[in-house]
C-alpha cells in the first residue's frame, strides 16, 4: 500500500504555489480588463470595435471558431483513442476533458459577445427559426457543454470518493465538498455498472456531437454566398482543423501541468511520443484538406476568388496566411516526423506553435473573405476597406482566452488531473477492484 | 406577443380612425363623433363646415378635419409581415441613363434619416475589365425572391412578404449580422453606434404629421428610427407605396433611371413614362445582378447601351469614401 | 381603446400648437404678412364625383413654401348668388381635396359657365387670398366594342350645356395602374367630327381577376377642365399570385419551416437530449444506490 499512498500524494490536487498564484492573478486581471471593455462595448455599441459593414465579423467570431475547434480534443482523445483501445491515453484523458469543457463553455460566451443586442438573447429561443445555421449552433453548443460536462464528471466519481477519504482528517471542509460531488460513490457493483454503461454511451455520443458541432461551425460560413466560404469542403476542413488545434492545445497544457505538478512518473516521454504521432496524423489530414481548399481554385477560380486567393497568398494577408500555414501546420508536421522532435520540450514548442497558428488561421478564414465582396467596396470611409481588431476587441478576446485558461487552472487545482483510481488499477495497486474505464 | 399587441393596436388606430371619420363624413355617425371629441381634450373649439356625400352640411371640430384631409390612403389595410395583397413590387434600373447625379442617394438618406457612414442606396462605379466600358450602377436592395439574408436569420427579424418586399423588424433583430454576411450584394448596413437621428427625426416629425405614427420603429418605414445594434437596409419605401406614391429614389432621379411598379400589373413607371415591364425588359435586354447565384432579385438592370450621358460627367460627383453627406458643421 | 384615441388627439393637438407656434415666431420677426397663392384644379369623374384639388403656397424669403392648416372656404357663384359649398383645411403639404359627390349641387350661370370660388380669410401670418375657377361642363361616354374579335374602346366627348359634340380634342386612353396609369393606343387621340375616338385594346394586360379599368381622359382643357370616365371590363389576364409566401421554403418564417428541417434537427435534438437526460438520471441513480 505504500506505492498507493505515494500515488495518491502525487496525484491529489495541490495548492497553488507562488507561481500558481501569480498566474491566477495575472489571468484574473486580464479577465477583469476584458469585462470592463465589454461593458463599454454594450454601452457605446459595437462602434468600439473595428468591425464595420464590410468586415462585419472579426476576431470575436474567429476566436469563437478557435474555441469550438479546441473543444474537439475531448471527442478525439477520449472517444477515438478509447474505441481504438489505445491505453496510453490514461494519464491524458482528464486533461483533455478539462480543456474540452473549458473551451466549449467559452465558445458559448464568445458568440454572445459578438451580438449587437445581447439584451435580446432570449429571442433566439422565442423566435427560433430552424432554417438558420445560428439556430443549429444555439442547439448544438449547449448540447456539447452538457455532454462535455458529463464526460468529465462520470469518470471523476471514484476519484472524488478517494479524495473525500484522503482529506477526511486533514481538511474536513474540502473533504465534505468532494463527498458531495462524489454522489455517495462507494464503488459498489451497482454503481460501477451504471457508471460503465454511462461512460460507454458518452464515449459514443461525443463523436457525432463533436462532428456535428464542428460541421455546424463550418456551415455558419459555407451557407453564405461568400467567396472563400462557399465551399463544400468546409465541414471536413473544419473537423480536421479542430483535430489539429485540439491535440496541439492538449500537448501544450499537458506539458505545463507535468512540469508544474512534477508528474514525470506518470506522463513520460512515451506519452509525448504517442501524442506527437497523433498530432502528425492530424496535421497530415489537415494538410490534405488545405490543399483541397487552396490549391484546387487555381484551376477554376472565378475572378473574385482569384482576387481573394491573391490577397491570401501574396497580398494583404500573405504574412498571416503563411504564418498560419507554416507555423501552424507545416513546421509542426515536419518536427513530429523526427523521433527527437517528439520529446517533451520540442513537443511543447510544437503544441504552442499549433495553438497560435490555429488561432490566426481562423482569423485568416474569417476576415479576408468579408473584405472581398462581389460588388466593389465604395462610399464608405477608407478605413472600412481593412480590418484589424481594436483595443476593445483585443482586450475582450484576451479575456476570453484568459478565462478559458482560468477555468482550466481551477479545474486542475481542485481535480486530480490524472485519474487516480484508474492509474492505480493499471499499476495493479488495488487488488480487489475491477477495471473502470474512462 | 408584445409585438403583436403593438401591431394590432397600431392597426386599430389607423383603421378605426379612418373608418370612423369616413362614416362621420357620410353623416352617419355625427353623434358618435361629437362624443369622441367630447372625450378628447384636444378640441380647438373651432367648428368647420363639411359637406357630406348626400349633400348636407355638417359641423365638426377642426381637429377632426386633419385626418380626413390627409387620409389619401385608399384603405389599404394589411399585415406588415404579409404585405399588400396581389402585388409584386419590382424595380428596373436603366444604366444607360445614369450619370451619377446622386439625387437618389441624397433623397434616400434624407427620407430614411440615414446618419451612418454607409448609405442604403449607393451608385457604384463599375468596370468589369480593363477593355470594357465603365458605367454607373445604382444599387438598392434587390428584394430577392429567394433571399439569402432571410434564410439565415435565426429569429425571423428579417422577412419576405407576399408582395415581394424584404423588410426588417428592428425591434426583434439580435444583431448577429449573419444576414449581412449572407447577402451577396453587400447592401445591409449595421447601426454600430447609437444612431444620431435625434435632431433630424424629431424636427421632421413635429413638422410632418403624415408619418407621426411611425415614431416607434416599424418594418414598413425603415430608419424611423434606426436602432443601435440592429441591421438596416433599403426597404423599397412601403410607407410611400401604400399611399400610392413612388419610392423616394424614383421620384428624386432627374434622369428617370429608376422605374418602379407592380410585376403582376406588368407596369413600371419612372414618374414620367409608364411602360409594360415585359416589353421594357425585352426591348432593352434587361438582366438581374448575379443571376447565377439563384437569389432571384426583384431589381432588373437595363444594360448601359446607347447611353444618353457621358460616363465622365458623373466623375465630378464621385466620392470613393463617402455616401452619406455629413451635415455642415456650425 | 378610448385611451388610444385620446393619445392620438393629444398628439395632433400638440403638433398643431407647435406648428402654429413656429409660424407665430416667423410672424414676430417679419412685420409684413405673406400673401398666399391658392391653386385649384377641377376634375370631373363621370357618374362619380367632382373633385377640386387645392394647393396653397406662399413665398417666404423667396422660397415657395406650402401653407398648411389654413381653412379655405369653397363657394359656388352664379348669377349674383354666392352659395357656400363647404370648407377645407389644407394638410401638411398645403393641399387638400374637396369632393362633391352630387354634381347638381353646383349651379351654372345663364351662359352655362360654372364658377367656383376658393377663399381664405387670412390670419396672423398670411394675408387673405382667393381664387376663382370657371369651367364649362363636358361629358365623355365610353364603351367597349368588338370588331373582328379585336376589342376597342370608343369614347365620345360632348359639351353638356350645348349638347354638342366636341371635335379635335385630345383624349388620353389608359388602364388604371397602381402608381401611374398605363397609356394604351396612340400617344395623342384626337376626336373626329363626331367627337369620337377609337383605340384598340392590347392583349395580355394583367388585372386582378382579369378585370381592367380603362380611363378616357380629357386632360386639363382650358374650357372644360379635366374630365374622365371609367369603364371596367374583364379583358385582362387574371393575376396569379406567384409568391412563395404560403410555401415551406428556406426563407419562410418559422411556422413554415421546410418539413425536412423540422424532422432531422428535431430527431437529432431529441435523440441526443434523450441520452443526456438519461445520463443525468444515471447520476441520480448512482447517488441513491448506497452500497
Amino acid at each position: 500500500m505504500k506505492n498507493y499512498d505515494t500515488l495518491l500524494e502525487d496525484l491529489a490536487p495541490k495548492k497553488f504555489g507562488k507561481r500558481g498564484t501569480i498566474w491566477t492573478l495575472f489571468l484574473s486581471v486580464i479577465v477583469i480588463a476584458g469585462l470592463i471593455a465589454y461593458i463599454d462595448q454594450v454601452i457605446k455599441g459595437q462602434v468600439v470595435t473595428n468591425m464595420r459593414d464590410y468586415a462585419l465579423w472579426g476576431i470575436y467570431i474567429s476566436n469563437f471558431v478557435f474555441f469550438v475547434a479546441t473543444s474537439f480534443v475531448g471527442s478525439v482523445t477520449v472517444a477515438i483513442l478509447r474505441l481504438t483501445n489505445n491505453n496510453w491515453r490514461t494519464p491524458l484523458v482528464r486533461i483533455a476533458e478539462i480543456i474540452s469543457l473549458a473551451a466549449i463553455v467559452m465558445a458559448g460566451i464568445t458568440i454572445m459577445i459578438d451580438m449587437g443586442r445581447p439584451d435580446r438573447l432570449l429571442n433566439l429561443f422565442i423566435y427560433a427559426r430552424l432554417q438558420s445555421p445560428i439556430t443549429w449552433d444555439v442547439i448544438i453548443v449547449p448540447t456539447s457543454i452538457a455532454l462535455s460536462f458529463l464526460l468529465l464528471y462520470f469518470p471523476l466519481l471514484p476519484d472524488l470518493a478517494i479524495l473525500k477519504k484522503h482529506y477526511s482528517k486533514t481538511k474536513p471542509k474540502l473533504s465534505n465538498w468532494y463527498g458531495k460531488l462524489a454522489l455517495n460513490w462507494t464503488g459498489s457493483p451497482a454503481q460501477k455498472l451504471i457508471q460503465e454503461k454511462s461512460i460507454k454511451i458518452i464515449a459514443i455520443l461525443i463523436i457525432p456531437v463533436g462532428i456535428i458541432l464542428q460541421t455546424i461551425d463550418a456551415w455558419l460560413f459555407s451557407t453564405t454566398y461568400r467567396i472563400g466560404w462557399d465551399s463544400t469542403n468546409m465541414g471536413a476542413y473544419f473537423i480536421s482543423g479542430a483535430f489539429v488545434a485540439g491535440v496541439g492545445a492538449l500537448i501544450a497544457v499537458v506539458y505545463v501541468i507535468r512540469r508544474v505538478r512534477k508528474l514525470e512518473n506518470y506522463i513520460s516521454d512515451y506519452h509525448f511520443d504517442k501524442m506527437g504521432k497523433f498530432l502528425g496524423l492530424a496535421c497530415l489530414t489537415y494538410l490534405y484538406f488545405n490543399i483541397n481548399e487552396y490549391l484546387l481554385p487555381i484551376f477554376t477560380a472565378p475572378v473574385e476568388e482569384d482576387i481573394h486567393l491573391n490577397a491570401l497568398v501574396s497580398g494583404e494577408y500573405a504574412f498571416l496566411f503563411w504564418f498560419a500555414q507554416i507555423v501552424g501546420l507545416l513546421l509542426p508536421l515536419l518536427i513530429v516526423l523526427f523521433k527527437n522532435g517528439r520529446k517533451p520540450f520540442p513537443m511543447f514548442v510544437v503544441g504552442m506553435m499549433v495553438v497560435v497558428g490555429s488561432w490566426w488561421k481562423r482569423y485568416v478564414i474569417v476576415t479576408p473573405t468579408l473584405l472581398h465582396p462581389f460588388l466593389p467596396i465604395e462610399g464608405v470611409p477608407e478605413s472600412w476597406h481593412h480590418y484589424f481588431p481594436s483595443i476593445h476587441e483585443w482586450l475582450i478576446t484576451a479575456a476570453t482566452l484568459a478565462m478559458c485558461m482560468l477555468i482550466i487552472t481551477f479545474l486542475v487545482r481542485f481535480l486530480p488531473v490524472i485519474p487516480i483510481q484508474r492509474t492505480a488499477e493499471e499499476r495493479d495497486m488495488l487488488k480487489n477492484t475491477k477495471n473502470t474505464e474512462s | 406577443m408584445e409585438d403583436n399587441n403593438k401591431n394590432s393596436r397600431r392597426k386599430f388606430l389607423d383603421k378605426g380612425l379612418k373608418l370612423g371619420l369616413a362614416t362621420a363624413i357620410g353623416g352617419m355617425a355625427i353623434s358618435k363623433i361629437s362624443k369622441l371629441s367630447a372625450k378628447s381634450n384636444t378640441n380647438t373649439g373651432e367648428l368647420v363646415e363639411l359637406m357630406t356625400t348626400d349633400g348636407t352640411l355638417i359641423q365638426v371640430d377642426a381637429s377632426e378635419i386633419v385626418e380626413i384631409v390627409t387620409a389619401t390612403d385608399p384603405d389599404i389595410q394589411y399585415n406588415v409581415r404579409e404585405g399588400i395583397p396581389n402585388r409584386k413590387f419590382v424595380m428596373v434600373i436603366d444604366l444607360a441613363k445614369c450619370k451619377n447625379a446622386l439625387k437618389c442617394v441624397s433623397a434616400c438618406n434624407k427620407h430614411h434619416y440615414v446618419t451612418g457612414e454607409n448609405a442604403w442606396l449607393k451608385v457604384h462605379k463599375m468596370q468589369e475589365s480593363e477593355d470594357t466600358a465603365p458605367y454607373w450602377m445604382p444599387r438598392t436592395c434587390m428584394h430577392c425572391d429567394q433571399p439569402a439574408c432571410v434564410t439565415v436569420c435565426p429569429v425571423d427579424a428579417t422577412f419576405k412578404r407576399r408582395d415581394g418586399l424584404v423588410l426588417i423588424d428592428n425591434e426583434r433583430c439580435i444583431g448577429c449580422r449573419f444576414c449581412m454576411a449572407a447577402c451577396p450584394y453587400s447592401i445591409r448596413v449595421f447601426n454600430w453606434a447609437e444612431p444620431e437621428q435625434e435632431i433630424t427625426l424629431n424636427m421632421d416629425h413635429n413638422m410632418d404629421m403624415g408619418s407621426q405614427h411611425h415614431m416607434h420603429a416599424s418594418p414598413d418605414y425603415a430608419g424611423v428610427p434606426s436602432i443601435k445594434g440592429t441591421v438596416d437596409k433599403c426597404d423599397f419605401c412601403p410607407h410611400a407605396i401604400k399611399e400610392n406614391e413612388l419610392p423616394h429614389c424614383v421620384t428624386a432621379c432627374p434622369n428617370g433611371v429608376f422605374y418602379f411598379g407592380d410585376k403582376y400589373e406588368d407596369t413600371v413607371t419612372n414618374g414620367e413614362e409608364t411602360l409594360r415591364l415585359s416589353k421594357l425588359l425585352e426591348d432593352k435586354a434587361g438582366y438581374r445582378l448575379l443571376e447565377e447565384l439563384g437569389t432571384a432579385p426583384s431589381v432588373y438592370y437595363l444594360p448601359p447601351v446607347n447611353r444618353l450621358v457621358d460616363f465622365e460627367d458623373g466623375l465630378e460627383n464621385y466620392k470613393e469614401f463617402e455616401s452619406v453627406e455629413k451635415p455642415a458643421e456650425s | 381603446m378610448k385611451i388610444n384615441y385620446n393619445i392620438r388627439f393629444i398628439f395632433l393637438a400638440m403638433i398643431m400648437v407647435l406648428v402654429s407656434g413656429s409660424i407665430l415666431k416667423v410672424n414676430a420677426q417679419e412685420v409684413k404678412k405673406s400673401s398666399v397663392r391658392i391653386k385649384a384644379d377641377y376634375v370631373k369623374t363621370m357618374n362619380k364625383e367632382v373633385t377640386f384639388k387645392i394647393k396653397a403656397t406662399s413665398k417666404v424669403d423667396n422660397q415657395n413654401v406650402d401653407v398648411t392648416n389654413i381653412p379655405i372656404i369653397v363657394s359656388n357663384e352664379y348669377d349674383d348668388n354666392e352659395v357656400e359649398l363647404g370648407s377645407i383645411i389644407t394638410n401638411m403639404d398645403g393641399s387638400g381635396k374637396f369632393v362633391i359627390k352630387d354634381y347638381n349641387l353646383i349651379k351654372p350661370d345663364s351662359s352655362g359657365l360654372y364658377t367656383v370660388n376658393f377663399s381664405f380669410k387670412g390670419n396672423d401670418t398670411f394675408k387673405r387670398a382667393s381664387k376663382s375657377v370657371s369651367y364649362k361642363d363636358a361629358s365623355i361616354e365610353a364603351k367597349i366594342i368588338v370588331i373582328d374579335s379585336v376589342h376597342y374602346i370608343t369614347a365620345t366627348l360632348k359639351d353638356t350645356a350645348k349638347d354638342s359634340l366636341l371635335s379635335e380634342q385630345l383624349l388620353n386612353v389608359q388602364v388604371q395602374r397602381l402608381f401611374r396609369n398605363l397609356r394604351i393606343g396612340e400617344e395623342f387621340n384626337s376626336t373626329d367630327e363626331n367627337g369620337t375616338i377609337i383605340v384598340p385594346i392590347e392583349e395580355g394586360i394583367p388585372g386582378v381577376d382579369g378585370n381592367l379599368t380603362f380611363e378616357v381622359v380629357l386632360l386639363e382643357n382650358d374650357d372644360y377642365g379635366t374630365v374622365k370616365t371609367l369603364v371596367t371590363a374583364p379583358l385582362g389576364v387574371p393575376i396569379v399570385d406567384q409568391s412563395t409566401f404560403d410555401d415551406r421554403k428556406m426563407w419562410s418564417p418559422r411556422n413554415k419551416t421546410p418539413i425536412f428541417l423540422l424532422i432531422f434537427p428535431n430527431l437529432v435534438i431529441f435523440g441526443m437530449w434523450a441520452f443526456i437526460i438519461y445520463l443525468f438520471i444515471n447520476l441520480i441513480k448512482i447517488s441513491k444506490s448506497k452500497i
